[in-house]
This record gives C-alpha cells, sequence and structure tokens, in this order.
C-alpha cells in the first residue's frame, strides 16, 4: 500500500481519492497517488481528462470537492492559508501571465514584497540570482510585452521561484516554443529537481515529456489509468486507451 | 396705619399690572397674527431670478448682490415684520417649484399677476405695469397686436407672454391671417438680443424694464405698442395658498403704499418718471468693447465663478469613479440582485435629462425628505450629489469595459502568487484597467465640466451663470460671452494637456515605445 505521508519525509504531496465535481460533472474521479520530493511528474492525457484541473487543486486556484490533498505534511483544505500554500506550490502558466504593466524585475519583486514583505532591495537581490539562474538577467528592465515567447517563459518561471516554492506546477510550458526554447525549458526543470524542487508538469509534448519526467501519470475522463516511468509507458503501456493515445500523437 | 395703607398700594398695583397685561397680552397676540405664517421662525426667505432689471438684478460685479425693485420691497417687508431678510438667487424655471418646496416664502421677481398662477399660489400685486411690444429704433408704431401678423416675436421662456401671443395667433388664424412666430429664451437680456442682432422684429416685455434700460440701450430700441391687455397690469409677489399669509402680505403692502415707501422705490428705479419714447439718439457702439472683455476676464466675478464651476466637476467626477468602480465590479461578477438594481440605476440616470435630475433633486427631494430644505443643502451640494450620481451612471460602463478587457489570467497568476484580494485588484488589475479607461473617463470629465452649466438653473453660481448675470446688466454680451469661452477652453485645454503627460506613462503596452525608454 502507499506510505504513510505523515511519516515518510520523503514524499512531498500525497493525494487520496481526491475528486473534483462541477454540479454533476465529474472533472476528476477519485485519483491517488503520491510524488516523492524533487520528483518530476508529467502528466499526459487527452483534452478534458481533467490534466489542469489536477494541478491546479496543488495551489487550490481550484479548491478540490472531496478526498485529502496533503502537501509536504500540511493538509490542503478550507482552513489552509492560501498566502502560505500558494507560497509553497509555485505556479507557470500556458500564457506565462506576466503583468505587463510592470518590468521584468518587478514583475518579480511584486509578490515577495506584498505578500512576504521582503524589503525592495531584499526582493531584487533575490530576483537578479533567479534571473541569473533562467539566464535572463540582461532583460530585467524591460517590459514583457518586448521580450520573446521563450524569454516570458523563463521570467515566468523565476517569478514563481521567487517565492521559494518546495512544489513547481507548469501548465503546457512548451505550448508556445520553439524546439531551441523546448530544450531550455528542460534544461531549468532539471537545474529545480536538482535543487529539490518537486515538479508537475502538464504537456502535449511527447519528447519533452520523455526528456523530464521521472514518472508520467496517465489520465483520461477524470481518472488516472497509469502510472509509471517513462520508459514503459511510451515502449509498452499497459492499457488500451494509452495506446491509443500514443499512436494518435505518433501520427500527427 | 402704615401697614393696611401698605397693603392697599400692593393691592393697588397687582391690579395696575393685571389690567396691563390685558391690554398687552391682545396687543401681543395681535402682532404675532398680523406677520405671515412662513415668517414664523424670523427670517423672510425669498426666491428671485435676478436678470430682470429693474426689477431684480445684479447690479455689479458682485454676482452675490442683487439689486431692484423687489430686493428693495423685500427689505422693506422684512423690515416691516422685523424679521430678517435672506434672498435666494435662481433660474427662472426653479421659482415655484422652490416656493412649493418651501425653500423660500415669498417669490418676488418682476412676476405678473395672472389668474394661471394663482390658481396654485397666493398673488398680491405691488406695482402697476403694462406690456409693451418693441422692436429696434426706427420702426414706425403699430396699433395692435394683431399687426405684427407674419412677423417674429421673442419672450422670456417661462413668462406668460407665448402664451398670451399664442392666443393672438388662433385669432390670427381664425381670420385667415399669418400667426406671429413666438421664440423662446431664458432670460430677458437674451431676447433684447434678438432684437439687437436683428433675429427678430421684437419682443413683449413689461413696460418698468424699458424705463431701466434706456441707458443701456443706447437708443437702439423703441416702444412700437402699448397693449391693453387687462391681465398685464400688476407686479404680484407670490406666497403658498393661505388666507392668513394672504391678508397679512396684502396688508404690509398697503402699508408701506400707504407711508410712500413704494413711492420712494419706484422713484429710485426710475420708473413712471419718463415716457417709453423717451429713447436717446443712438450714439456710436463699438462692435467689440476690448475693455469690457478684459475686465470680465480678470474680474473676481469670473475667476471665483470658474473656480466653481471646476470644484464641481471634479469633485463630482471624482465621487462619481469611486461609487462606480465597485458597481463595475458587481456588474461584472454573478448574477444576483444587487445586479438588477443597478441595471436600473445605470438604465435611469443614463436615460434621464441631466438637467431634470438636478430639478428634481433641488426642488423634488426637499418633498419627500424635509432634511433637504434646511440651509446646509446648498445649490454646491445639489450639484455635486447630482452630478455625482448621473455621471457615476457614464462612469460605470468605462470601468466596466476596461475592468473586463485586463486578460483573467491576470488576476490567476496574481492568485497563483498568494496576493489577497485587495493586492491584486490594487497591484495587479486596476492599472491595467486604468490605461483603458483612462482616455474616455477624460472624455467623461470634460463633458462634466460643461454640463455644470446646467446647475445655474438651481442657482449655482458658476461661470455661465456669472455671465449670464453679467449680460443682463450690461448688456455688452459678445464681450462677456467670449470671456466665459476663454475660461471654458482654458479649463479643458488643461486636462488635455495632464492626459497627455499621463498617457506617456504607459509605454509598457507598445512594444516600440517600450524599446524606445529602454536606455
Amino acid at each position: 500500500m502507499y506510505p504513510d505521508p505523515d511519516t515518510d519525509p520523503s514524499i512531498m504531496i500525497s493525494v487520496r481519492n481526491l475528486s473534483k465535481l462541477y454540479k454533476d460533472f465529474i472533472a476528476l474521479n477519485r485519483l491517488n497517488f503520491d510524488v516523492k520530493r524533487g520528483e518530476k511528474i508529467v502528466i499526459l492525457g487527452p483534452s478534458g481528462s481533467g490534466k489542469s484541473t489536477l494541478i491546479r487543486c496543488f495551489n487550490r486556484i481550484e479548491p478540490h470537492s472531496s478526498g485529502s490533498l496533503t502537501i509536504n505534511g500540511q493538509i490542503i483544505n478550507d482552513h489552509t492559508s492560501l498566502p502560505r500554500l500558494r507560497g509553497m506550490v509555485g505556479m507557470v502558466f500556458q500564457n506565462y501571465n506576466l503583468f505587463p504593466h510592470l518590468s521584468v524585475l518587478d514583475n518579480c519583486t511584486l509578490a515577495p514584497r506584498l505578500v512576504r514583505r521582503t524589503s525592495r532591495h531584499d526582493a531584487e537581490d533575490m530576483a537578479r540570482r533567479f534571473l541569473t539562474q533562467v539566464n535572463i538577467l540582461e532583460q530585467a528592465n524591460k517590459y514583457p510585452i518586448q521580450l520573446s515567447g521563450g524569454q516570458q517563459q523563463r521570467v515566468a518561471i523565476a517569478r514563481a521561484l521567487c517565492m521559494r516554492p518546495d512544489v513547481m506546477l507548469f501548465d503546457e510550458p512548451t505550448a508556445a516554443l520553439d524546439p531551441e526554447a523546448i530544450s531550455g525549458v528542460v534544461s531549468i526543470i532539471n537545474d529545480l529537481a536538482a535543487q529539490g524542487i518537486t515538479t508537475l508538469c502538464v504537456t502535449h509534448e511527447m519528447g519533452f515529456a520523455r526528456h523530464i519526467a521521472d514518472r508520467i501519470i496517465f489520465m483520461d475522463q477524470g481518472c488516472i489509468l497509469e502510472i509509471t516511468p517513462p520508459d514503459t509507458f511510451f515502449t509498452n503501456p499497459r492499457t488500451e486507451r494509452a495506446r491509443a493515445f500514443l499512436d494518435q500523437m505518433i501520427r500527427c | 396705619m402704615t401697614f393696611p395703607r401698605r397693603r392697599a398700594f400692593v393691592r393697588q398695583c397687582l391690579r395696575v399690572v393685571a389690567g396691563l397685561a390685558l391690554i398687552a397680552v391682545p396687543m401681543l397676540s395681535a402682532r404675532a397674527a398680523d406677520a405671515p405664517d412662513f415668517v414664523r421662525d424670523g427670517t423672510l426667505a425669498v426666491c428671485t431670478n435676478p436678470t430682470l432689471p429693474p426689477m431684480t438684478f445684479v447690479n455689479g460685479t458682485d454676482t452675490t448682490a442683487m439689486a431692484g425693485v423687489d430686493l428693495d420691497l423685500a427689505q422693506a417687508l422684512a423690515n416691516y415684520w422685523k424679521v430678517k431678510l435672506v434672498t435666494t438667487p435662481m433660474d427662472f424655471v426653479g421659482l415655484f417649484p422652490s416656493l412649493a418646496a418651501q425653500r423660500c416664502g415669498m417669490v418676488i421677481s418682476g412676476l405678473i399677476k395672472l389668474p394661471a398662477r394663482e390658481r396654485n399660489f397666493d398673488a398680491i400685486s405691488y406695482l402697476d405695469t403694462a406690456l409693451v411690444v418693441v422692436a429696434r429704433a426706427g420702426t414706425p408704431p403699430i396699433t395692435s397686436m394683431a399687426d405684427l401678423s407674419g412677423r417674429t416675436v421673442a419672450v422670456q421662456s417661462g413668462t406668460s407672454y407665448a402664451a398670451r401671443i399664442a392666443r393672438e395667433d388662433e385669432a390670427l388664424l381664425a381670420a385667415g391671417r399669418a400667426p406671429i412666430t413666438i421664440q423662446q429664451y431664458p432670460t430677458e437680456d437674451a431676447v433684447v438680443q434678438q432684437v439687437l442682432i436683428g433675429r427678430v422684429f421684437a419682443f413683449a416685455s413689461q413696460d418698468v424694464e424699458l424705463y431701466y434700460r434706456q441707458k443701456q440701450l443706447h437708443g437702439k430700441v423703441s416702444v412700437i405698442l402699448r397693449s391693453d391687455y387687462p391681465e398685464y397690469r400688476h407686479f404680484a409677489v407670490y406666497i403658498r395658498k393661505n388666507a392668513h399669509d394672504r391678508e397679512s402680505v396684502e396688508a404690509a403692502i398697503g402699508t408701506l403704499d400707504a407711508n410712500g415707501t413704494l413711492a420712494i422705490i419706484r422713484k429710485k428705479w426710475g420708473i413712471g418718471t419718463s415716457s417709453t419714447q423717451a429713447f436717446a439718439q443712438a450714439g456710436h457702439v463699438p462692435a467689440f468693447r476690448w475693455d469690457t472683455f478684459l475686465a470680465a476676464l480678470t474680474s473676481p466675478a469670473f475667476a471665483r465663478g470658474a473656480l466653481i464651476t471646476l470644484a464641481v466637476a471634479v469633485l463630482s467626477h471624482i465621487t462619481a469613479i469611486v461609487i462606480s468602480i465597485p458597481m463595475a465590479m458587481a456588474l461584472n461578477g454573478r448574477d444576483s440582485i444587487l445586479k438588477v438594481v443597478l441595471r436600473a440605476y445605470v438604465s435611469i440616470f443614463r436615460g434621464a435629462p441631466t438637467l431634470l435630475q438636478l430639478l428634481f433633486i433641488w426642488n423634488a427631494l426637499p418633498q419627500f425628505f424635509p432634511i433637504f430644505r434646511e440651509e446646509w443643502f446648498t445649490p454646491f451640494l445639489a450639484t455635486w450629489l447630482s452630478l455625482s450620481v448621473n455621471e457615476s451612471a457614464y462612469q460605470v460602463e468605462i470601468n466596466r469595459a476596461a475592468l473586463s478587457a485586463v486578460d483573467k489570467g491576470q488576476e490567476q497568476a496574481a492568485d497563483a502568487l498568494g496576493m489577497n484580494r485587495r493586492q491584486v485588484y490594487f497591484h495587479v488589475i486596476f492599472p491595467q484597467a486604468l490605461r483603458i479607461a483612462l482616455p474616455p473617463t477624460i472624455n467623461e470629465f470634460i463633458n462634466l465640466l460643461k454640463t455644470t452649466s446646467l446647475a445655474s438653473v438651481i442657482s449655482l453660481q458658476e461661470l455661465l451663470s456669472v455671465t449670464q448675470i453679467e449680460v443682463a446688466r450690461t448688456f455688452e454680451f459678445t464681450e462677456y460671452y467670449a470671456a466665459a469661452l476663454v475660461y471654458y477652453l482654458a479649463m479643458v485645454f488643461f486636462f488635455l494637456f495632464v492626459q497627455k503627460r499621463v498617457e506617456r506613462r504607459f509605454t509598457w503596452a507598445d512594444r516600440h515605445r517600450a524599446s524606445a525608454n529602454v536606455p
């Protein structure tokens, strides 16, 4: 059975019977899995399978309906402090959603200053460090509109890292990127894992998934069908549904 | 036996005191009954429209100093009743509603005693007069109103002349003749202007006014007919219907007439001293008096009027913006009863004319809530209130569009970083919505700045009111209009300049301009 997250410090996220309902529609249906500290999970599945809904439960942008969710030993429910949870779980959106009215540097310092009450000086120091890590420090004083998609993506990652999260959520990080930029994202995510940051990533990009995933979660119609290492998943999927999905992706 | 004698003396004294009391009590009550009810609080509140010399007008550049026959009569009545006089200047159309709303006890404003008005109010006449028809100097006299057939005649709107001439038209039409065309203007001086510039053939007015205007008009007009209408014979004060008040006002005016007070007032304003034909020959009048224009530009009256215009516009718009932001957020949110109520609010205040809203708040609100009848509810506050409410209905649409134009992902991204609602709105959504809302908001403000001129109807002494009062006093309308225009344009250009400066801060939305600003 599953290890007890309360006693096993290597478990970062623990999901038990997690469900999400929109009126009559079951978006997530009794999910169970654990994610280890520093692990990189890629969630695959056809559109509408509940992938994005699932990762949005982790920072409670979508509150789950039933079941339990434990992150870093804390049970996530209505009583959870949202600023604390969201400081612990960072997120990078598909469209990056950078703040267009703020410079790259201010995009990174806004939340630490408002939510953490970090001084401007300290916040800017930290922002420069993470902008350096994602290799975009030279753009610090520009506005988002002046950057390319790949550059905006890296700013969005730096912005999330400035809150010093333990978990990073990526929603379709490669959807709007060219192949060169994708390999950049791969190295950044591997970098995060090396620092012990747990990564959950929703994607449609099979090559990308294969490169970064420690484990693949395959979802369909709100249910988890497979949780396997990528090699097994891509060469020898257990379910008929996963096989059909892979066939379709390859044909495209 | 001093003791009984002293006792008798005391009894005697008591008897005298009691006797005096018996005489004094009816005397006191007689004095009290003598004064009308509406001065019971120790003040005589008079409403007047100071644009009709010599009856009621502003005789100088200080717009708060009104003068004329009516003001002297009001003072004489206040002295007679031993009460304090409070006069409120206002637009002509506001006079009777204000009387009905108990904002004043009496209207004295060069009003003719008319049966139609006496249906709702009591009228007590104080001066004899006659309706005259006046045309440009040199126009041959006519013998009857019917001679005006086919001509255009100007009258002040809200007066009864229009209705009287309309009846004349019915007779003309019945006789198969062309009717008299009537044009109505809000002030008496605007009426006279139409004759001076030749747009209309003649104007109808009261003779007393012409006595006074002789000097100003430089012999440019002359009386072509003194009408024999029986109903235009008397100027009257108007009060709310009350038999007792009517008697006491009649008695007071009767006394003032008998003791010569009214004669002194008539003489002071030159009424009945000269014939209407006594117009001097026209002297040379320059087309545009630069000295008048410059004096108006630099006068404290215009500066004060412009300041009031600016203040009421800025305060109203700030209030409108503050109340319209939560309204816009509610309207963008989920369906609720609040949303239905807000939609109704927006429809009502966008649908109703602003002028009507001003009149409603000033004149109808006191009928429902007596608290708005009190002195603290000034024309400035009333204008501020009604323009704020009115403007918020427009501003809410601008805010709503601006807020929905901000990408929904922005709110999500801010949420995901752990910001609370207040931080999300103040640091992420509002700064982006501001860029979208600013240009239409400045447009709205410029509109609002000009809309404040409507507040002259509820007696706010803003820029246009001041202008009209000066024009009524001097007839130098081109000069005063030009001065007002300069003030309005200066204010508008200032705000357009501010808009340009503020827009420079939004370079982040424009890739090329953003690049140009980066070192």
